[in-house]
């Protein structure tokens, strides 16, 4: 793949008309965090029809499982169906990114990670009582690891527990930075089951809650750098009554961490189409800016400073289109990225945005530190990248490792 | 009810300032333009696609829409667009559009509506790159059918088409037998505005304008119809007769002055304006 296709450039379209009329007016309240994104995005999902692709995603993998014992996640082995799939989701984060990278997230977590998961791990009946309504976005979803002393280190420092209490367990634990935390309906809380052995050795555990659960308290949204649009919270378990019917796959002996890499590998392949979306905003902006504003008598783009600024975001556009055709390309032939290919994926788009924004704020000046003029939200929001779905301290030795095993 | 929608590629009127004119001022240079489908006629698609549906349901069609260009290759993803956005099929005229005219369009059109039989023509009330207004008006002499141009509302009645027109002053009902030739204003998309004999009373679209194509339609566009005809084969003995002398930019926008005082500005809005 060289070059979006006809088809592609008309979902481009008609995301970026639906992005202008829908979303960029209500960008202020986003920003400040008076109006949480899901109206907006079910609005998106009306419009475009992808409620019913998400039904009849959810059907295909109910029959995927009936049909066979293989993982619904390897569902993309057919001839370049899986390469539109993945450009057709795309599609749409490069556009929102453009404007409300923070929509993406509030959206990859509840229908991609959070339904992702249940669809992956859990039983029949537990897609089916979960899965279908996070999907189409009727049920809004959480997917709760990190803890105040677990980041990174997620497994090895989590102390929320799981204890056995006759047919039932009974959870314990604090959970935050949880995306949409404060408003979801439903929550997959990871922990570890508590047979009073060594913390170390003890089993991680997933557990599916519902909002309004005896002791489950889901706080406010937190203050943050940026990515207002996407709201984060904490969540509180104080003995959590739940029978196994919402043990996610119904087992004590299923490995989470061959589950969790698969999971880190959509959300890193992610971020290339929102740093895409990050990336060709600013380069729109900077350079209709560097053409119209003048300075010394001439429009600042024909100073070279100027030049070498957008220059290099161009570098950067292209990069990370060509990581985002490979990934489509990929998927085409049914392949998918190594971990390691995945994390150095991640780790340079990530970089690439942060820099590309806040060159492009530096560009704008001070006119950039203003909100009016977008380029310092996409720079505050540029950096979750870095951080979020590990951070490039963790993608770094990932990809090490694998070089030097 | 069968209706032949015909669109024209414009330049992206959002676009304007990359619209070059040579130092020759012979042509418009188009290289570098993004092109879209005339907002008026994506109002008549729009209009076209009610009228054929009962409102609730888009996917079940009460008739035909089809859609038709006259252009080169690239206008083919105007009407895949189109088709995205819930035509049923497609016509391309093969033709350079430097040797368009609107008379020669309408002799064009004239002759696929004598194959394709339709119940109603319908276009923009005019295209925004060159603002002119004439193909509705000309196809309807040709063909000899009734026409309404610059519709507001329709509604679809037992023995044809009530369209009200604004016009100065008021608005003017117009009824039409069919066939017959419409063209459309911005306020046909108006959530009441147009009515077909399958719309539900009361029934009121969430929406002002054309309206989005969903992402499965967009992946399945390219299996509907897409016929190409051949301009020289339907309108072998005509040329356009429009000639086009020169093309200028218009001059940019001067500096204003401060005047002093009232005087000053009366004295000089009477002497240099010549306006008072």
């Amino acid at each position: 793949m060289i070059e979006w296709s006809e088809q592609h450039q008309a979902i481009f379209s008609a995301f970026r008309r639906f992005v202008q009329q829908e979303i960029a007016p209500l960008r202020d309240e986003l920003e400040h965090g008076t109006l949480p994104p899901y109206d907006v995005l079910r609005k998106m999902f009306a419009t475009f029809g992808l409620k019913e692709l998400a039904e009849m995603r959810f059907a295909k993998a109910l029959e995927q499982d009936a049909a066979a014992d293989r993982p619904a996640s390897d569902s993309e082995q057919d001839d370049g169906v899986g390469g539109d799939m993945v450009a057709m989701q795309m599609i749409p984060i490069i556009e929102l990114s453009r404007v409300s990278p923070g929509m993406v997230t509030a959206l990859g977590v509840s229908a991609g990670l959070t339904a992702g998961t249940i669809l992956s791990r859990g039983t029949r009946a537990q897609k089916e009582r979960w899965g279908r309504e996070l999907l189409t976005l009727d049920r809004i979803g959480a997917w709760a690891i990190t803890e105040p002393g677990s980041g990174s280190d997620a497994f090895g420092a989590m102390t929320s527990t799981a204890r056995r209490d006759g047919d039932e367990y009974l959870l314990n634990g604090n959970k935050t930075f949880i995306t949409n935390g404060p408003y979801a309906d439903t929550i997959v809380f990871i922990c570890k089951l508590d047979e009073g052995n060594d913390p170390k050795v003890r089993k991680v555990l997933s557990f599916v809650l519902d909002r309004g659960m005896p002791g489950l308290t889901q706080s406010k949204p937190l203050r943050k750098m940026g990515l207002h649009a996407s709201p984060t919270g904490e969540l509180f378990l104080e003995d959590v009554r739940v029978g196994r019917e919402r043990l996610l796959g119904e087992t004590e002996e299923i490995s989470y961490r061959t589950g969790a890499k698969d999971t880190f590998k959509t959300e890193r392949t992610g971020v290339v189409a929102m740093a895409l979306g990050i990336v060709e905003e600013c380069l729109e902006l900077c350079v209709n800016y560097a053409k119209t504003r003048v300075q010394f008598g001439k429009p600042i783009g024909e100073f070279q400073l100027i030049q070498l600024k957008i220059a290099k975001m161009e570098v950067a556009r292209m990069n990370i289109q060509n990581l985002a055709f490979r990934l489509i390309e990929l998927a085409r032939k049914g392949k998918k990225m190594s971990l390691a290919e995945a994390s150095a994926c991640k780790l340079y788009c990530a970089g690439a945005a942060s820099e590309v924004a806040l060159e492009a704020v530096q560009l704008f000046g001070g006119n950039g530190y203003m909100a009016e003029y977008r380029v310092e939200q996409l720079a505050r929001d540029a950096k979750v990248l870095q951080i979020y779905g590990g951070t490039d301290e963790i993608q770094v030795s990932q990809i090490a490792r694998s070089l030097l095993e | 009810m069968k209706i032949l929608v015909a669109l024209k590629r414009v330049a992206d009127p959002a676009n304007h300032n990359k619209v070059k004119i040579p130092a020759s001022g012979d042509r418009i240079d188009t290289a570098g333009l993004e092109w879209q489908i005339n907002p008026f006629d994506l109002y008549a698609l729009e209009t076209a696609l009610r009228l054929t549906e009962n409102g609730k349901n888009p996917k079940k069609r009460e008739g035909e829409v089809v859609v038709l260009t006259i252009g080169p290759k690239e206008t083919e993803t105007n009407l895949r667009s189109a088709l995205a956005t819930g035509a049923d099929r497609a016509i391309r005229i093969e033709a350079v559009d430097e040797e368009l005219d609107g008379r020669l369009v309408a002799h064009a059109l004239a002759k696929i509506v004598e194959e394709e039989k339709p119940d109603v023509v319908m276009m923009g009330k005019q295209v925004v790159d060159s603002e002119t207004n004439m193909v509705g008006q000309v196809l309807a002499e040709l063909l000899d059918w009734p026409m309404a141009t610059f519709a507001a509302t329709i509604q679809e009645q037992p023995d044809g088409l009530l369209v009200e027109r604004e016009v100065d002053g008021g608005v003017a009902k117009v009824k039409v037998t069919l066939p017959a030739v419409v063209t459309v204003d911005l306020r046909i998309v108006s959530p009441t505005s147009v009515r077909s004999k399958h719309t539900e009373a009361g029934f009121k679209y969430p929406y002002e304008e054309v309206r989005f194509a969903p992402l499965p339609a967009i992946m399945q566009a390219k299996k509907k119809p897409l016929a190409i005809k051949n301009l020289s084969e339907l309108t072998p003995d005509l040329k356009s007769t429009t000639r086009y002398v020169k093309y200028e930019a218009p001059p940019g926008r001067k500096a204003g002055i401060k005047v002093k005082d009232v005087q000053e500005l009366v004295q000089k809005l009477a002497t240099e304006a010549k306006v008072i």
